[in-house]
């Protein structure tokens, strides 16, 4: 342990100045990093998809020494956790019928209401090769990248809640910003009563929860979700329940990064909203009952109409879509598409 | 020649071994495993290869060795770019400073040398990150950081002591 028993070896030249250049540099560094941020994320990609098979061949042995190591402290208190878990599991089990029961009805209630489906959700599963815990932040290495169809922004949850979000893709490794990260920020929502708050990592264990609008107060033990807006992130990702640490309302967050070795990403593919399309009768000439003085020129000889004819003193039809006496289904024909119409009742 | 060539080769893998060892400390760091449960922020290894050979042989481990290590801290650890390679430079442009004072420590000494230089290290995070992120960061995970990272010194000192003189002294033959 003894510094003084080597013999100090100096290089040649002026030290003093080679550092202090070496300095400036590193300031400069800062500087185009916070400037150039995607210059150095596209460098911080190549350098993580380089080193990911070093990472992965780490992550075995190492992973095993940490079971070892966790796992000799936990035969000391196994019977009683095995007492707690039973426990657990059967008011689990309560809740997981009841959930069962709930989702049934929610289903005959979206199809009474004709309510608009949830965004589908796919999701790919990866395994976690690097995590950096450092003062002020918390990331993640995950071995899938764009191969696998991973892009920016997309929701990490691991098997109990939401653990962080996308924030860099390369090819076959992506980085997580974990909630707890100082730069972290998701709109999320208290249930119930779905109060619009965002939850902002401070690298503590707990991020904090500000509220959307003054005056609104939380509850401790409510229900944190993702609220979906933005749409970017799924709503109703669960994400912790609120806490109140004596001067603001934390999170205490379901997901435990550090024990996750794998996770889901979700893709959110929201359907494209579409506008109805308009029937006939929606037409202002139509609805107003007006004829066209001149028929629309038509250049395609098999598709020209024939103007319909009138008999002298008749009024023309209210709907000249559906002339008097027409069946129903050659009304339907006529429509340009009743379908989206009929679909809203 | 083939015996030069040789020689060479050798001397150049064992002036290499300082910057390795500081490269496999940064991957070392972020292999995702948590021993204390993510109570702890990860330690900062590749500081410990920065600071011995800056105080024994520097020109083995020079101020650009430290800047490529801090660099590529920052790049795999997903942070902004550029804090723990200005660190390592400010603590080594400190520890080069001292370095007689320091080289002179011997026993729990050595341990409050590296102490020192990680105070001053992750004093300079702190103030970039403040700075970058126009707000005051928690100090507490800097704090535990350090005393992690010279806590793991004193093993790390010992694997240290034993790759400088197994490895680089007999690769070098002119240690």
């Amino acid at each position: 342990m003894a510094n003084g028993t080597w013999k100090i070896a100096r290089g040649k030249g002026s030290p003093q100045l080679s550092i202090a250049i070496v300095a400036v540099l590193a300031a400069v560094l800062v500087v185009l990093g916070r400037a150039q941020s995607t210059l150095f994320d596209r460098a911080r990609t190549y350098f993580s998809d380089a080193t990911a098979p070093m990472l992965e061949s780490a992550r075995g042995p190492v992973n095993g020494i940490g079971h070892w190591v966790g796992g000799l402290g936990e035969i000391f208190v196994i019977y009683s956790e095995n007492q707690k878990l039973k426990e657990e599991n059967a008011k689990l089990r309560q809740w997981q019928n009841a959930a069962l029961v709930l989702e049934q009805r929610l289903k005959r209630y979206q199809l009474l209401l004709n309510a608009v489906p949830d965004p589908s959700l796919s999701a790919v599963t990866a395994h976690v090769i690097g995590r950096a815990n450092r003062p002020f932040l918390d990331t993640m290495i995950l071995d899938a990248g764009k191969d696998q169809g991973i892009k920016p922004g997309e929701a990490v949850v691991d098997d109990r809640g939401m653990i962080g979000r996308i924030y860099l893709v390369g090819r076959h490794t992506a980085w997580v910003i974990l909630l707890t990260d100082l730069s972290s920020r998701i709109p999320v929502a208290a249930e119930p009563g779905h109060i619009q708050a965002i939850l902002s990592g401070d690298n503590t264990g707990t991020p904090s929860l500000e509220t959307s609008k003054p005056g609104v107060i939380l509850k401790v033990g409510q229900q944190i979700v993702t609220s979906g807006d933005g749409g970017l992130l799924p709503a109703g990702l669960p994400v912790g329940t609120v806490t109140w640490d004596g001067s603001q309302f934390r999170a205490s967050l379901l997901a435990d990064s550090t024990a996750a070795d794998d996770v889901r990403i979700l893709d959110l593919r929201t359907p494209p909203e579409q506008p109805p399309t308009p029937a006939a009768t929606d037409l202002p000439v139509a609805a107003a009952g007006l004829q066209p003085l001149a028929p629309a020129p038509n250049t395609s000889p098999s598709t020209q109409v024939k103007p319909l004819q009138m008999p002298p003193g008749m009024a023309p039809p209210a709907n000249p879509a559906a002339p008097p006496g027409a069946k129903p289904g050659a009304q339907a024909a006529a429509a340009p598409a009743p379908q989206d119409a009929e679909q809203d009742h | 020649m083939n015996d030069r060539l040789g020689m060479s080769f050798s001397g150049s893998v064992g002036s290499a071994l300082p910057f390795i060892c500081g490269a496999l400390g940064v991957i070392i760091a972020n292999v995702p495993i948590s021993f204390l449960g993510g109570l702890v922020p990860s330690p900062l290894l590749a500081f410990m290869p920065v600071y011995f050979w800056c105080l024994v042989r520097p020109d083995l481990m020079p101020a650009p060795a430290a800047l490529a290590l801090g660099a590529m801290e920052d790049l795999l650890s997903g942070g902004p770019m550029g804090i723990w390679a200005l660190s390592f430079v400010v603590s080594y442009a400190m520890i080069d400073r001292e370095r007689d004072g320091f080289a002179g420590l011997s026993g729990i000494g050595a341990i409050v040398g590296f102490s020192a230089a990680m105070l001053v290290a992750e004093t300079t995070a702190f103030l970039v990150v403040a700075a970058t992120h126009e707000t005051f960061p928690p100090l507490a995970p800097f704090v535990l950081q350090a005393v992690v990272t010279i806590v793991l010194y004193f093993p790390g000192l010992s694997l240290l002591n034993l790759i400088h003189h197994r490895l680089v002294g007999p690769l070098r033959s002119d240690f």
